[in-house]
């Protein structure tokens, strides 16, 4: 027996010191959990909402949002001043001295050449590179570069050495093709001049999107090499990993431990360093939505940016119910011009409180297949737009909101929520069932709706098939809206659920008669929710094509007036929400936070759901200035004081 | 026992083709594209590039491409023959990093873009070693003791109440032993954190909830064989010669009776080291198992081969080191 304990006693040994040696990190002066992993911190390619939250953090671009103030004003960056010449088509950047990467070298002109040069190239796959088309010259690079690489492929070489060094000087040639065509360049280490195809007028905007960040040059250049075989820029993964990543914001990466966590300590070269209220972030790996909330309540977490546990209905109505409890203290805050974190920030103490239910810059819809023919070669009855507006008006929207989400969500009656766009009028959208004053009211629009189905001859017998991908309560919501449609127009409806991926495959193939869908905006600008309905746009999933919609979008992208631009982009809107209908808004998306706005200040509770964490003061531990930090401080009509007084 | 080894060692490549040519099967059969972006999609041309790149396009090419590499066979072919010194060489000419080249190249991630098969697995590998490590000796001493005490008296109260408790081990799944651990000894009386992984104080509850199915399997395995072993001449002999009661069981009895545990542990070990999906999501541990079950939801061939090619390999070296202890234990066992 004494022999087995051999084996068991080096086991236990090795245990122990892998249990031990795996020493915990203190605790960072902000933690925060995202909903998922980051997928990638290389600015260029990235493209999922909490990878551009957690990249804001390390990386700086030549602009940013002040994202605590209504219009989302523009304010300098690694930029410390700008010009836009007359005809409107030509950016003269300064970029300014202090601006340093994180190893203490400066930020210069040629940095942002290569990293948006990165972002124009086929070869990386960028998720935005639409955006970078803007600029003159872009579209062609792009395209003659795809053009070389195709010829590249074709090609016969003597032997491997011959095609490798035809490789590499494809690639010298691709550089000096983008100096020549682009027109993107740097005069000097402190200007940067980039001359658009047209004038933009939300050039700016897409300027703050951090995908148009700098990366560092020495550092990146050492990941990327053209593949011998393919002629192809690849890249190796390794440079965003902790202590490799050079950047340029607030903070550095010092560790990032895939689905386990990620550490960023302050930027020590940052130029605007004296803002910065918190000295460390921690970011760990919590995919189950349950352990999320529940790390939160024992304290290791001061904020779920995106709470998806199921019940987080509850949680929603658990704060309403405290608002109700101290309703006239909050209608009076709110009138003085507070928002709603800063509102509940001076409430009592309460655990319900610590739920904050925030407006998103995203809808949910409906999409209609609208090619003549279904997938499996039947006459398409969504293809006629009349079929469209029947069905969008028998959905019982608010009852989706109301019963299902729970989550205080706005019907919808627009792609674009409401609001979310300074300058920009939305349309009516169509009448709703749901919206419906009375009964007779209701009866009015079925009665609507059953008349444009007969005018448009829809099949009696016919199937309306609803898909959607098997998660996050899309089962129950396809559910309601086919018996919305099976009560108000009398027709048969199967549902189909789906693996994500192949869901995915399925929208883009049009294999679907009717399917499930968001999606959120990038940018301020109408375009970055009306484009995705443009014929020729690559997530344009209903296979919509109106031409006098892709003219109206045409006729705005080429109107240098702001205000008869906004015009025309509603008047499009106005199209597909209130005649074509190629999709059914559903409800505008709220996201769920949880914090408690007692200690932690300096998110935004703006629509646009873009939080710049670096703003973030953990309020009484001592580090920066402990101030709240309300949005629009200047429009709020009381004194200071009282949003300090009551601070405990 | 040496030819014994030679022999299964020399097996091991075989299997592995046979498990490999399998799931690759499974994995290219399923429908869904890998490259598929959940929220924005590269443009077609680019997507037809990137299959090309990674030979997604052709199941008898990257049959072949994924096995050279992923064995390290591509490496050694290219290191003898010169290619990797002139390649390195040719690239420091023209001013571009060397290509990275680990020996044995799992690939890349398809879903994760800033990290290849080897780190994902290099990171996780060893959190679901430890983890499974703790949760097998956890098992054993739970399991052996629970099972001594059974059958010193079978069919007493607390043979009947270790019984029990084997039963609900395992019975339970695991995400309501994890859960109801996590609110009682983390949410009620905080004692533990609630998730991650690093130091000793996190890995307590997820150790313990994983070794429980094991410890009721050892326990009903410790407690049949100590009842055979207790009827038998030798220990009828061993008492006849007047060896005190705690000689008997431990000495001569449990000693036979570990044998069939002892089998058991070699599979048990590779299941518990390979990681738990549900333990993970419960405990929030960044170990092996998410992988499977997310490499096949994403379609992520790389990942999946690259989980699946280790977790076999590993299943069959630790029933070959079971075989060595049991003749090591058991002298009589050729």
């Amino acid at each position: 027996m004494s022999r087995m304990l051999i084996p068991v006693v080096v086991l236990v040994a090795l245990v122990a010191f892998a249990i031990f040696g795996d020493r915990p990190q203190p605790r960072a002066d902000l933690t925060f959990i995202n909903s998922s992993e980051v997928n990638t911190l290389d600015p260029q390619r990235m493209s999922w909402m909490h990878d551009l939250r957690t990249a804001r953090l390390l990386f700086e671009g030549l602009v940013k949002n002040d994202v605590l103030s209504d219009d989302f004003t523009i304010v300098p960056g690694v930029a410390e001043s700008w010009e836009l010449s007359e005809d409107a088509r030509t950016y003269t950047f300064h970029i300014r001295t202090d601006a340093k990467w994180s190893n203490g070298k400066p930020v210069t002109a040629h940095d942002f050449v290569f990293s948006w040069r990165r972002a124009m190239l086929p070869d990386l796959v960028s998720d935005y590179v639409a955006m970078f088309m803007n600029i003159e010259g872009a579209q062609a690079f792009y395209d003659w570069r795809q053009q070389q690489l195709d010829a590249f492929v074709d090609q016969d070489f003597e032997d491997e050495d011959q095609q490798r060094d035809a490789a590499f000087a494809l690639w010298e040639l691709t550089k000096s093709t983008f100096d020549e065509m682009v027109g993107l360049e740097a005069i000097d280490d402190r200007t940067l001049i980039v001359t658009l195809e047209r004038p933009v007028p939300y050039f700016m905007e897409l300027c703050a999107f951090t995908v148009f960040a700098p990366v560092y040059e020495p550092l990146v250049a050492q990941y990327e090499r053209p593949d011998p075989i393919t002629a192809r820029l690849v890249r190796r993964p390794g440079w965003t990993k902790g202590g490799v990543l050079i950047s340029n914001g607030p903070f550095e990466l010092t560790s990032w431990r895939f689905k386990r966590d990620m550490r960023m300590e302050q930027n020590p070269h940052y130029w605007d360093r004296d803002s910065i209220a918190i000295r460390s972030v921690s970011i760990p790996s919590i995919s189950d939505p349950n352990a999320g909330v529940l790390a939160y309540q024992t304290g290791s977490i001061d904020w779920i940016s995106d709470v998806t546990s199921p019940y987080r209905g509850d949680m929603v109505a658990q704060k309403l119910q405290f608002l109700e409890e101290h309703k006239e203290r909050v209608e009076e805050l709110r009138a003085l011009g507070y928002d709603q974190f800063s509102i509940t920030r001076m409430l009592p103490q309460d655990p319900r409180a610590h739920t904050h239910a925030v407006s998103s810059f995203g809808t949910y819809f409906y999409n209609f297949n609208t090619k003549p023919r279904l997938p499996d070669g039947r006459e398409n009855p969504f293809a006629d737009a009349r079929v469209r507006r029947a069905f969008a008006m028998c959905i019982d929207k608010p009852a989706i909101a109301r019963e299902i989400r729970r989550l205080g969500e706005p019907s919808a009656h627009t792609l674009i929520p409401p609001g979310s766009i300074g300058g920009y009028t939305s349309p009516k959208g169509l009448p709703n069932i749901g919206d419906a004053a009375n009964e007779e009211e209701r009866q009015a629009i079925i009665a609507r709706s059953k008349a444009l189905l007969e005018e448009a001859n829809f099949p009696d017998d016919f199937v309306v098939d609803l898909a959607f991908n098997k998660d996050a309560g899309h089962d129950l919501i396809a559910q309601a809206i086919a018996k919305s449609w099976q009560k108000s127009l009398g027709v048969q409806t199967s549902l189909s659920q789906k693996e994500i991926k192949i869901f995915r495959e399925d929208l883009k193939n049009k294999q679907y008669m009717t399917a499930r869908a968001g999606w959120f905006g990038d940018y301020g600008d109408p375009t970055t929710f009306l484009d995705i309905n443009h014929s020729k746009d690559g997530n344009n999933d209903r296979a919509y094509n109106n031409p006098i919609y892709d003219q109206l979008l045409a006729d705005a992208a080429d109107e240098l007036d702001p205000l008869k631009r906004m015009t025309l982009l509603s008047e499009a809107e106005r199209i597909i929400m209130e005649e074509d209908l190629p999709m059914v808004p559903i409800f505008h998306y709220a996201t769920i936070y949880m914090f408690d706005a007692h200690k932690l200040t300096g998110l935004s509770t703006h629509p646009r759901t873009k939080q710049n964490a670096f703003l973030i003061d953990m309020l009484g531990d001592g580090v920066g200035p402990d101030q709240p930090r309300p949005m629009n401080p200047e429009k709020i009509k009381a004194p200071q004081q009282t949003a300090q007084g009551a601070t405990p | 026992m040496m030819t014994m080894i030679l022999r299964r060692l020399a097996a091991l490549p075989f299997i592995l083709l046979i498990i490999y040519t399998i799931t690759l099967t499974l994995a290219w059969a399923v429908p869904g594209n890998p490259l598929e972006n959940p929220e924005k999609r590269p443009k077609p041309e680019v997507i037809e590039q990137m299959k090309k790149q990674y030979n997604l396009d052709s199941f008898p090419r990257f049959y072949v491409s994924y096995l050279s590499s992923a064995t390290g066979f591509e490496y050694a072919k290219d290191w003898i023959s010169g290619d990797l010194q002139r390649e390195r060489i040719a690239s420091e000419q023209a001013g571009f990093p060397p290509p990275a080249r680990p020996v044995f190249d799992l690939g890349p991630s398809l879903e994760y873009d800033d990290w290849t098969v080897n780190e994902i697995v290099g990171g996780a590998l060893p959190v679901s070693i430890t983890l499974g490590a703790a949760a097998i000796l956890i098992a054993l001493v739970i399991g052996v003791g629970a099972g001594v005490i059974g059958a010193v008296k079978p069919n007493s109260i607390s043979d009947l109440f270790t019984l029990t408790i084997a039963m609900i081990g395992i019975s339970l799944p695991s995400f309501v032993i994890g859960t109801a651990l996590l609110l009682v000894f983390a949410v009620l009386v905080p004692l533990f954190p609630v998730g991650g992984w690093g130091g000793p104080t996190k890995a307590i509850l997820p150790a313990v909830t994983l070794s429980l199915p094991f410890a009721a399997y050892i326990a009903r395995l410790t407690r049949m064989g100590m009842i055979e072993a207790l009827g038998t001449d030798y220990v009828r002999t061993a008492r006849a010669k007047g060896a005190s009661e705690r000689a008997v069981l431990y000495k001569h009895a449990l000693k036979n009776a570990f044998l069939p545990v002892l089998s058991f542990l070699g599979p048990a070990t590779a299941l518990a080291m390979t990681g738990s999906f549900v333990i993970e999501q419960v405990f929030t541990i960044p170990g092996m198992g998410q992988h499977f079950v997310n490499g096949v939801q994403n379609k992520d061939l790389f990942l999946i081969m690259g989980v699946v090619l280790i977790f076999a390999t590993m299943l069959i070296l630790f029933n070959l080191v079971v075989d060595v202890l049991y003749r090591w234990v058991d002298p009589r066992i050729s």
